[in-house]
């Protein structure tokens, strides 16, 4: 009898051994861009060679095919780790009870005053449901010797000014700024920033959670400005056919001189080209109104039904930390969320780095930060209202019909 | 004679003719030069919008070397070869049955049961992702090969059957009375004359399904997570980028994605054509 439990304990201790040798960390993610894969292989390296015995799964999806995957393998057989965005796109799987409660990572690593700009991003009621490892600024890419072809000295700061380049851009030939609508998103970015410039972060956080009309006078206030612009000819023609990476070559050949994008637009610049890139932030259009953002955040979440929980734990504490968010990032062209990571040491970090420090206040993304069905009939709005201008009144009816259909009316 | 031989027809209808063959050929190989030709430029002379005309540089085999450099595309690859191979199999072998049974058999709602395999051709098969992912589940082979093959077999055999029903069913069946007048049992009919008769149906059958199930994004999308069991369709995917695609190195892959569909067009092409006219025109 001893002997068949001491042979008992034996086969239990091996079959416990065998599975904690074994410890595999799934993860799911949709970082496919070149320096996004670079950089999760290269994290994930450093984590295996910190934790020897966990053995990482790293399975790639683009960004489309991720989000039809993710709604069935959140439910099924999920993964331990993905990787997705805070805000409301997070918040939406938060409510379904898809995302694991991560708050004692926050607590044990005391992320709350080394990550304090993404705090918000990462909360719902008040508990945290993921880890960010970078967030990025938005802001005006524009090439410099188009600028000095059209006599222009200093980057606009002002309404006014940034007018006034696009009219000397125009009148030397050069369109002010590319854009590609067909991606829906680059027009949404031109929207926050306006809204945020003219109304301030209060009331579009409030737009974006549906508590304000679209057809409200404060609404039509910031198209009459991107309207200005319309009729002065400052978008290249033609936009709703290209992506936004189609839309880049007319700034590369030297035909369009701004683009307003994020970070990870830097590498897509040929050399000769990256050379005479520069940044500036988007310009302020009411004195009145504080300096707010656009800064989208990327982050790890765990699913609730993942199978290995701890090891997850183990990932987001050691991808919160200073020296590797600083890695991280840096391969990424984006920010470190931590505070105690240093800021890749480039133009376009820095001043992004520099604008996000002086906001008053910080926005996700149009489509990160509203119900994902009003945000695409939204910026399908946007792309028709920047062809069709007059058509305003029934673009922002269509809106607001959509936004009274999923928030209800007010 | 129709058509007239064009050497029969005025010289001006045959220097239209000659200018118009290669003007319409062009136009219709325009997307494949262009797959082709982008697979040899460099990311730069694509930043710079240069799409169409002629690459600064060439850089096949860089790109080339950096689609297999930077995706297991060969574990891809592989994998595409051991979920469509047991696919075809398996869905030609159930398909001959029920063809042979539905053609070959008077039983009272045969006619009912081939609309059904017609009819299932007219489900969109997106909207069983839910049930087939939770029966793919419980039946434990979720990301596995055996789940994607077990599915794609299941999809596949309504529209193989049909077809071959039709075959079977235009075979004259003296050969099978014969037969059975010989004390010949009803499997060695199947197996000794229906079997030979119908091989260039089944030839081309297996073209057919090696396309779709080759060339199918939906149920490993579905149904394989794990990154090692992925089929080069969604291998594919990891080249495109959420922001930015690298899109030279995505022709690269799609060239070498498509290479297996068009080599085994070629090498079943005899076998493709006569099954297509087989049987068209009873002699």
């Amino acid at each position: 009898m001893k002997l068949f439990k001491s042979a008992v304990c034996a086969v239990a201790l091996a079959a416990f051994a065998t599975s904690a040798s074994a410890r595999d960390l799934v993860m799911n993610a949709n970082t496919s861009d070149p320096a996004q894969k670079l950089a999760m292989e290269n994290l994930i390296a450093e984590f295996e060679a910190a934790y020897p015995e966990i053995d990482v799964k790293f399975n790639l999806y683009d960004h489309e095919a991720f989000k039809v995957a993710m709604r069935n393998f959140l439910v099924s057989d999920a993964p331990d780790l993905i990787t997705w965005n805070a805000g409301n796109r997070m918040k939406v799987f938060v409510d379904l009870g898809l995302f694991e409660d991560v708050s004692d990572v926050w607590e044990a690593e005391g992320l709350y005053e080394k990550m304090p700009a993404v705090v918000g991003a990462s909360s719902v009621d008040g508990k945290q449901y993921g880890v960010p490892y970078a967030y990025y600024a938005w802001g005006f890419y524009y090439r410099k010797d188009l600028f000095e072809q059209a006599g222009i000295t200093e980057t606009p700061t002002t309404w006014e000014e940034f007018k006034a380049v696009g009219e000397q851009l125009n009148a030397a030939g050069i369109t002010p700024v590319t854009i590609g609508t067909k991606n829906l998103w680059p027009a949404a970015g031109w929207f926050d920033f306006l809204n945020l410039r003219v109304n301030g972060v209060e009331f579009h956080a409030e737009l974006m959670d549906g508590k304000v009309a679209y057809t409200d006078p404060r609404v039509r206030a910031v198209f009459e400005k991107w309207g200005e612009l319309v009729e002065a000819d400052f978008y290249i023609e033609n936009h709703p056919a290209y992506s936004f990476q189609e839309a880049l070559p007319f700034m590369n050949q030297g035909n369009a001189a701004m683009y307003l994008l994020a970070p990870f637009i830097v590498s897509m610049f040929p050399e000769d080209v990256r050379a005479q890139v520069e940044w500036f932030p988007f310009p302020i259009i009411d004195s009145d109104v504080g300096i707010y953002e656009d800064a989208p955040t990327d982050s790890f979440h765990i699913p609730v039904n993942a199978k290995n929980k701890e090891d997850a734990r183990l990932f987001l504490a050691f991808a919160a930390q200073a020296d590797v968010q600083t890695r991280t990032a840096a391969t990424l062209d984006m920010l470190p969320p931590n505070v105690n990571a240093s800021v890749k040491d480039d133009r376009f970090a820095q001043g992004g780095f520099a604008q996000l420090s002086k906001a008053d206040g910080i926005m996700q993304f149009f489509d990160r930060d509203t119900d994902p069905a009003l945000a695409k009939v939204a910026m399908q709005g946007f792309q028709e209202f920047l062809q069709n201008p007059d058509r305003l009144d029934r673009i922002l009816e269509q809106i607001e019909a959509e936004r009274a259909r999923i928030y209800g009316a007010l | 004679m129709f058509p007239r031989p064009i050497q029969e027809t005025t010289r001006a209808r045959q220097v239209m003719y000659k200018v118009a063959l290669p003007v319409s050929l062009v136009v219709w190989l325009l997307p494949m030069i262009a797959i082709i030709a982008t697979a040899g430029r460099s990311l730069s002379d694509l930043n710079y919008g240069n799409y169409w005309g002629i690459p600064t540089e060439w850089v096949f085999f860089e790109n080339f070397a950096a689609v297999f450099g930077s995706s297991s595309i060969g574990v891809y690859l592989l994998n595409s070869f051991i979920i469509t191979i047991p696919s075809i199999i398996g869905a030609l072998f159930l398909s001959t049955l029920a063809g042979a049974g539905l053609a070959l058999y008077r039983f009272r709602g045969r006619f009912f049961l081939l609309a059904l395999f017609i009819a299932g051709n007219f489900v969109p098969f997106q909207i069983l992702m839910i049930p087939v992912r939770q029966l793919t589940l419980d039946l434990g082979v979720y990301d596995s090969y055996l789940g994607v093959i077990l599915f794609q077999i299941a999809f596949q055999t309504g529209f193989c059957t049909f077809f071959m029903r039709n075959f079977i069913a235009e075979l004259p069946f003296e050969l099978v009375e014969a037969a059975r007048a010989e004390g010949v049992s009803e499997w060695k009919i199947l197996i000794h004359i229906i079997v030979p008769l119908v091989r260039p149906a089944l030839a081309a059958l297996a073209v057919l399904q090696f396309t779709f199930i080759w060339n199918d994004f939906f149920w490993p999308l579905i149904l394989i997570q794990s990154d090692e069991l992925r089929p080069i369709t969604l291998g594919l995917t990891t080249l495109k980028g959420q922001f930015i695609s690298s899109f030279n190195l995505l022709a690269a892959g799609s060239l070498i994605a498509a290479l297996p569909p068009v080599m085994m067009f070629f090498a079943m092409q005899k076998h493709f054509i006569a099954g297509l006219t087989l049987g068209a025109s009873k002699g």
